[in-house]
């Protein structure tokens, strides 16, 4: 009931917006839209922009958004550990310890992602004649040969730095991946130890 | 203190709000959005044709809209910030007045049923709605406020409400 409720605590809507946006563009450049296909480096773009925003909200944000409320402290983070195996429970106002390691995790992984992926595609390709939703998402062309990516590429020893990249990218998707795995086991224990609060404070609404 | 609400306004109130904070939230994401995209392409406008007209305009355009976002940001952070704000203080605010309230209805020796009747009726709710909630007849529920009226020393809702408001106006002017 409304008026036995304490202080509301959900995140901002900067922080619910940020997340599901990174969620959706994940979720379509892993299984909807083909590797390296015009909508995938667009997508990307679009992840780039939602990450610059939220770590810029992590400096300038609301208070539960910003990185001074949830340090990176792996002390601290080994001290919930015990916690959770002891059963003890205690609130957080942001992150706990370790969701604020994942959370850095991600974003770390995340900007290898589109630091390489960028290395890679260049500046998202011009979309000139009307061309088809299959050609947009269809896979682009592999880096072997052609030089068709000398238009968007810096020239040269490209061949060998592209290869790298790629190499780099999909590392840290496969980790990106490992890490969404874990993120969500991670709410789901803290759901089963605080309670729905977890999940309900990232929902539109929240409550 | 777990009482039924007259909840209509005030839920509205507080979507109206939340939902001030994600339509300028949301034009944030979309403004960084755009200016990721502008930016990238003024990157590659510079590395093609190096510095021009056309380029520098372009770079405007972008420090623009990145100035933009971060105004934005400062902005929706203003609006959390004063939502989280005024919810505590409402908070407090009603602890205090329930505080209050007691003390009041404790001062006129109101019985446990009259207290209860008497906060439901400051709430707003109609003697048939009171009775509803409580289960009893509405002769009941309004010889309990007549008896909350003597015992408060006013003649009906009005004088009951006033008892309280007089104060919060006065120290409002202190």
């Amino acid at each position: 009931m409304e008026n036995t409720a304490k202080p509301v605590r959900k995140w901002d809507p900067i922080v619910k917006l940020t997340h599901w946006g990174v969620a959706l563009v994940i979720v379509s450049n892993a299984l909807i839209v083909g590797e390296g296909s015009i909508a995938h480096i667009y997508a990307g773009y679009f992840l780039a922009a939602l990450i610059a925003l939220r770590l810029l909200w992590g400096l300038i944000g609301s208070a539960n958004a910003r990185f001074s409320a949830f340090p990176p402290n792996p002390v601290a983070a080994l001290g919930h550990a015990r916690d959770i195996v002891a059963g003890r429970k205690e609130a957080h106002a942001s992150h706990n310890p370790l969701g604020a390691l994942m959370a850095y995790a991600l974003w770390a992984c995340l900007l290898v992602v589109i630091g390489s992926g960028i290395a890679m595609a260049g500046a998202p390709p011009a979309i000139t004649t009307p061309v088809s939703v299959s050609q947009l998402v269809s896979e682009g062309e592999e880096e072997e040969g052609e030089g068709e990516h000398d238009e968007y590429g810096e020239g040269g020893e490209e061949g060998e730095g592209e290869e790298i990249f790629e190499e780099v990218h999909e590392i840290a998707v496969n980790l990106l991946y490992i890490l969404i795995f874990l993120h969500i086991g991670g709410v789901a224990l803290e759901t089963a130890r605080s309670g729905r609060r977890t999940v309900t404070a990232m929902l539109p609404g929240g409550r | 203190m777990s009482t039924p609400l007259k909840p209509r306004q005030r839920a509205a109130g507080r979507t109206l709000g939340d939902r001030r904070v994600t339509l300028v939230a949301g034009v944030v994401v979309v403004q960084a959005v755009a200016a990721i995209f502008f930016l990238a392409d003024a990157v590659v406008d510079i590395a093609e044709d190096g510095w021009g007209w056309h380029v520098i305009s372009e770079a405007a355009i972008a420090f623009a809209l990145l100035a933009g976002v971060v105004a934005g940001a400062y902005h929706t952070r203003y609006m959390v910030e004063r939502a989280r704000r005024d919810a505590e203080a409402l908070t407090i605010a009603r602890g205090a007045l329930a505080e209050q309230l007691q003390a009041r209805f404790e001062e006129w020796k109101l019985t446990a049923a009259e207290s209860d009747v008497a906060l439901l009726s400051l709430k707003g709710f109609e003697t048939a709605e009171i009775s509803r909630l409580r289960n009893v007849a509405e002769g009941t529920v309004r010889a309990q406020l007549t008896s909350i009226y003597a015992k408060s020393g006013v003649s009906s809702r009005h004088g009951l409400l006033s008892q309280f408001f007089d104060d919060l106006i006065e120290l409002g002017d202190a």
